[in-house]
């Protein structure tokens, strides 16, 4: 017990590393996924082939080699990030991605009939996207999106490989240096916190949503 | 003048000709019925009208303006934008499945467009919202969500909703087709209100009886083309053309 105390400071200011990931990458990803996927519907061909390009190339490749690429790979052409500002710009660009692909969904389950009615009303296109589609689509794209979130809160320790001090690196070094598996567990509880404070944020924001269907 | 006139109306989707030339002029006041077999364009027609569907060829005119007529070419150009926009405010629609918004209130779903398309303030556009939903019998529901109420009730709605922009004309494509039999009597009755306070209208539908009660002139479109028009009594009861004959038979018997 006193050993899983003694591990807690460090693992603490690398959860502080991870949240700080976490939070900053769904700040932005998640307006960034709505202007991409309407970017990706939009009936503007250069605009609609570019997205399905950006999209093609973040989720074609792994995020591991994105993070590389900007981090180690932009160095040597000469556009240095430090490392915590590349990792977040891996880490907003490619969950951009794949929230964008799940707004586009969402959008385009939308009926049909919505724009219309909209339209014969006389809502103009961003009146209707802004007051009946969009609204609609959030609470439609809420269960993939939670999937996302619990992907994102797994994913950060990625950033371990640039270097960055974060849970899971913090508890390599001690598992390492102690030869001991507790600091392995101790971080698997860390993110089994973590993952269903996620879990049961969405849940709550699921039935915020129920009253209408 | 007339409130809406429509000549020699052509539209294809793709390879299919829906429209083969359709002309119409409703006058003040005047409630429409358009009847016909499924596939015979009535729908296409009507969404046509207020340009849910653009026409190939034709001519269009809403309370004497012009929305769209045909070019040198013989093919249909629309008015400017800005002008289409207003000769459609002029008229309201009523669709199969009613389309409200499911995540607003009743009574936002009726305030939300004079609101957000004319700057109506919002207590005007309550007491406007109000008015209408007393109406239609519904005053009781203004708080609920859409899912909320029966087929018959979301309906009479969304007829209240369109009469909220204050139209000249009431277009409804198939107002009871989606709904159970039980609910079609209390849509009708909103709908022949309508009729008797002179709103024009123009309703596609397979209510015959209606049709017959309501209507001043009934229209029997199939494949594309009007077949036969008149006064209500005179085309389905004594209709002349032998495919007007063929469907009315077919539908009567249905009952």
């Amino acid at each position: 017990m006193e050993y899983v105390l003694s591990l807690l400071p460090a693992m603490l200011e690398g959860t502080g590393v991870t949240l700080k990931l976490f939070f900053m990458t769904l700040a932005m990803s998640l307006p960034i996924g709505v202007v991409m996927a309407l970017a990706r519907i939009t009936k503007f061909k250069p605009l609609n082939i570019f997205m399905q390009l950006y999209i093609w190339l973040f989720r074609g490749t792994p995020l591991l080699l994105q993070l590389f690429f900007i981090y180690y790979g932009l160095a040597q052409v000469g556009i240095k990030f430090d490392r915590f500002t590349a990792a977040i710009i891996a880490f907003v660009l490619n969950y951009s991605a794949y929230l964008a692909e799940i707004y586009r969904s969402g959008i385009q389950s939308i009926d049909r009939g919505q724009y219309e009615a909209a339209d014969v009303l006389g809502l103009t296109r961003l009146q209707t996207m802004t007051r009946i589609i969009l609204p609609q689509m959030f609470k439609r794209v809420l269960p993939p999106i939670s999937n996302e979130v619990i992907n994102l809160v797994k994913d950060t320790a990625l950033i371990y490989v640039i270097g960055i001090s974060e849970l899971l690196r913090v508890t390599k070094t001690s598992a390492v240096r102690d030869f001991s598996f507790m600091p392995w567990i101790v971080a698997a509880v860390f993110y089994l916190v973590m993952t269903g404070v996620v879990q049961q944020f969405f849940k709550w924001l699921e039935t915020r949503f129920d009253y209408y269907r | 003048m007339y409130m809406l006139q429509a000549t020699n109306v052509y539209k294809r989707f793709q390879r299919l000709e829906v429209l083969k030339g359709i002309s119409i002029q409703v006058g003040k006041g005047e409630v429409i019925a358009i009847i016909g077999p499924s596939g015979s364009g009535k729908s296409t027609f009507l969404r046509c009208l207020n340009r849910l569907e653009t026409i190939d060829s034709g001519r269009i005119e809403i309370e004497g303006q012009i929305m769209v007529k045909n070019g040198a070419d013989g093919k249909a150009v629309y008015s400017p934008e800005a002008e289409v926009v207003k000769m459609r405010r002029k008229m309201g629609m009523v669709f199969q499945d009613f389309n409200l918004f499911p995540h607003k209130s009743v009574l936002e779903n009726l305030m939300m467009a004079p609101m957000l398309v004319n700057n109506t303030d919002a207590a005007e556009a309550e007491k406007t919202a109000r008015t209408l939903l007393d109406k239609v019998g519904l005053a009781f529901k203004a708080d609920n969500y859409p899912f909320e109420l029966s087929g018959g009730q979301q309906q009479r709605v969304a007829i209240a909703r369109a009469l909220a922009m204050n139209p000249d004309i009431m277009c409804f494509d198939e107002p009871t087709s989606a709904l159970d039999p039980e609910f079609t009597g209390e849509v009708l009755n909103v709908m022949k209100d309508l009729a008797m306070e002179r709103m024009t209208m123009l309703v596609v539908t397979h209510e015959i009886g209606f049709a017959r009660e309501v209507a001043h002139r009934v229209i029997f479109m199939d494949e594309g083309l009007i077949v036969e028009q008149g006064n209500a009594e005179a085309v389905l009861l004594d209709p002349q053309q032998e495919r007007t004959k063929a469907f009315l038979s077919k539908v009567l018997m249905a009952r």
